[in-house]
């Protein structure tokens, strides 16, 4: 059951009705079974085990950690209940790729198969709950989060549903309070709820899943293509992964709104950053401070001593790690790699950067940021080939013919209006970049994410519901065909 | 001078800007420049004036200046 589908939308308010009749000492309960439910319409009976696992784990390592007084020992906890998590997550998610890259290595060596390559098997879900587990264990230990008392408050925290198979990465001292405090019907929460999952809805079946197909043609078949066609599309999918993305997290805030829950945003406009750091600060929020607090931190302190190159090294590790978790495959080990390479280059190349900046007077200036927005965007897009390939072999493809041919494409108009509709109709390209214009006026000109939405609802009726019944009746007119699931279920 | 008065020189010398006026509420929001990688030099030029060794348990939790001034006074009071 995902957000875009009928089941949702029959799920979501039956268990908001029997949430609202339910006093509130009970209504964890509800929330919990609710989540419990949700997370098994999957149809994977031992994703529920593993759930259950980390759940049990995490709950009695916090309380072991917070009741000793020692440090070594409430370190060695902390360890073991990390480890247990990790252990978890590697056997659920990475055991395919680990046996078949080390049957390589040992084939290479012996000349023949020597160990069993372990089956790929569903793991929605379990990155994400994981991190949120190894994040409460941190806080536990460090002092800065109490261990939770009750298990069942503290299983919602780990299974809520509205964020269970996609994120947020929620920290315990933002969610755990909010889903204790009991419950009144909240007239503005609830209008801004369902505008917001309308909003992330939109956002997934009319742009994301349109331009899906036409990243799908060029991509599933990077051979057939040169130059402006995959440009195009490498474009396209940086929007569409935007799109996909923070749609589907809109859709969860919109959901945890309902309960008076308000769950981190993941994004702030990230393709108006000036700089990768800064594109990071903007783009999936909540995993990218818990990469900076949990291991970017640690790590470069640790490595203090060697200043500007600490630093580096932590950059490098951090985001290998974080290509890692996205997918257990080389591409997104490179495409994390080159996230983290172009940090670190960033880091030894900004004292000259400084005074190449001054030299030139162009400090302070507009055509400065203009430049600075562009050139993070192309590298973020670069390196979102390395994301969407199917294999190293296509992303090195992609690559290697990104401009071969783009003279005589862009020299022929009826090349030139082939490659740019890829085949998509133009009744459909056309709606795709009406609804994506009317995206970006709505979205990129605030100064707050989605102020928006708060600033429709301050405009009068006439307004406000022309473009409630506007919204939805272009999502039910204009939905792609072939629902796509969610790009960051796989992860 | 006091420790807060040292802190505040560090504060001026590491960011390069001899307006910051330290309080002990004040976050990295507050001051410019204040990123990860300032941080370290941060770090590394308080422990190297004050002759002193931050545990990494205690880098990661200090939440604003007054978290680190603490610190720092404890760990001056302890060698005295």
């Amino acid at each position: 059951m995902f957000f875009n589908s009928i089941e949702y939308f029959l799920f979501l308010p039956a268990i908001y009705l029997i949430f609202y009749f339910t006093p509130d000492r009970f209504r964890w309960i509800v929330l919990l079974s609710g989540s419990i439910f949700f997370y098994a319409s999957l149809m994977q009976p031992y994703l529920l085990l593993v759930l259950f696992g980390v759940m049990l784990a995490t709950y009695v390592f916090g309380k072991l950690i917070a009741a000793r007084s020692e440090e070594k020992e409430k370190k060695r906890l902390f360890w073991i209940g990390a480890g247990i998590n990790l252990a978890i997550l590697v056997g659920m998610k990475y055991l395919p790729f680990i046996t078949e890259n080390l049957d390589l290595l040992l084939k290479a060596i012996f000349g023949k198969s020597i160990i069993p390559i372990s089956p790929v098997i569903v793991s929605i879900g379990v990155s994400f709950y994981v991190f949120q587990a190894i994040s409460y264990l941190s806080d536990v230990y460090l002092e800065i989060q109490e261990s939770e008392s009750h298990f069942g408050y503290f299983a919602l925290y780990i299974s809520f549903f509205p964020k269970i198979l996609q994120g947020p990465i929620e920290r315990a001292n933002s969610l755990l309070p909010q889903l204790k405090k009991p419950y009144e019907f909240n007239y503005d929460n609830m209008r801004s709820g369902l505008l917001l999952f309308t909003w992330g809805l939109f956002k997934k079946v009319v742009i994301a899943d349109r331009l899906a197909e036409l990243v799908n043609r060029v991509y599933g078949n990077a051979n057939a293509y040169t130059g402006l066609p995959l440009i195009v599309a490498t474009y396209a999918y940086a929007i569409q992964i935007y799109m996909d993305f923070s749609g589907y997290t809109d859709m969860a805030l919109g959901t945890a709104r309902l309960f008076n829950i308000n769950l981190t945003d993941n994004f702030n406009r990230p393709y108006l950053a000036t700089s990768v750091a800064e594109f990071w600060r903007r783009w999936h929020i909540s995993f990218s401070s818990w990469l900076q607090d949990y291991l970017f931190k640690p790590l470069q302190m640790r490595m203090r001593n060697w200043k500007s190159w600490g630093s580096v090294i932590a950059l490098l590790i951090t985001f290998f790690i974080s290509g890692l978790w996205h997918g257990a495959a080389w591409t997104f080990v490179i495409w994390g790699f080159l996230h983290g390479l172009y940090m670190a280059v960033a880091v030894l190349y900004k004292p000259l950067q400084k005074k190449l900046y001054k030299k030139l007077k162009l400090n302070g200036t507009k055509i400065l940021k203009l430049w600075k927005i562009f050139m993070t965007f192309n590298l973020v897009s670069f390196a979102w080939i390395f994301f969407r390939a199917e294999s190293l072999r296509d992303a090195s493809r992609v690559i290697t013919n990104l401009f071969t041919g783009l003279g005589t494409q862009l020299g022929s108009l009826s090349v030139l209006k082939q490659s740019l509709s890829l085949g998509l109709g133009k009744f459909d390209l056309a709606v795709a970049a009406f609804s994506l214009a009317f995206m970006i006026v709505l979205e990129f000109t605030n100064r707050e994410n989605n102020e928006h939405l708060l600033r429709l609802q301050k405009k009068p009726i006439y307004i406000r519901w022309v473009v409630y019944y506007f919204l939805v009746m272009w999502i039910a007119l204009f939905s792609a065909t072939g629902s796509q699931e969610f790009v960051y279920f796989r992860f | 001078m006091t420790t807060f008065e040292r802190l505040n020189e560090i504060f001026c010398e590491v960011f390069d800007d001899d307006t910051i006026e330290l309080k002990p509420e004040m976050t990295a929001n507050d001051v410019d420049g204040w990123d990860s990688l300032s941080y370290v030099n941060l770090i590394l030029a308080i422990e190297t004036k004050f002759a002193i060794t931050f545990s990494q348990k205690e880098l990661l939790t200090f939440r604003n200046v007054g978290d680190l001034h603490k610190s720092i006074e404890k760990k001056l009071e302890s060698r005295k």
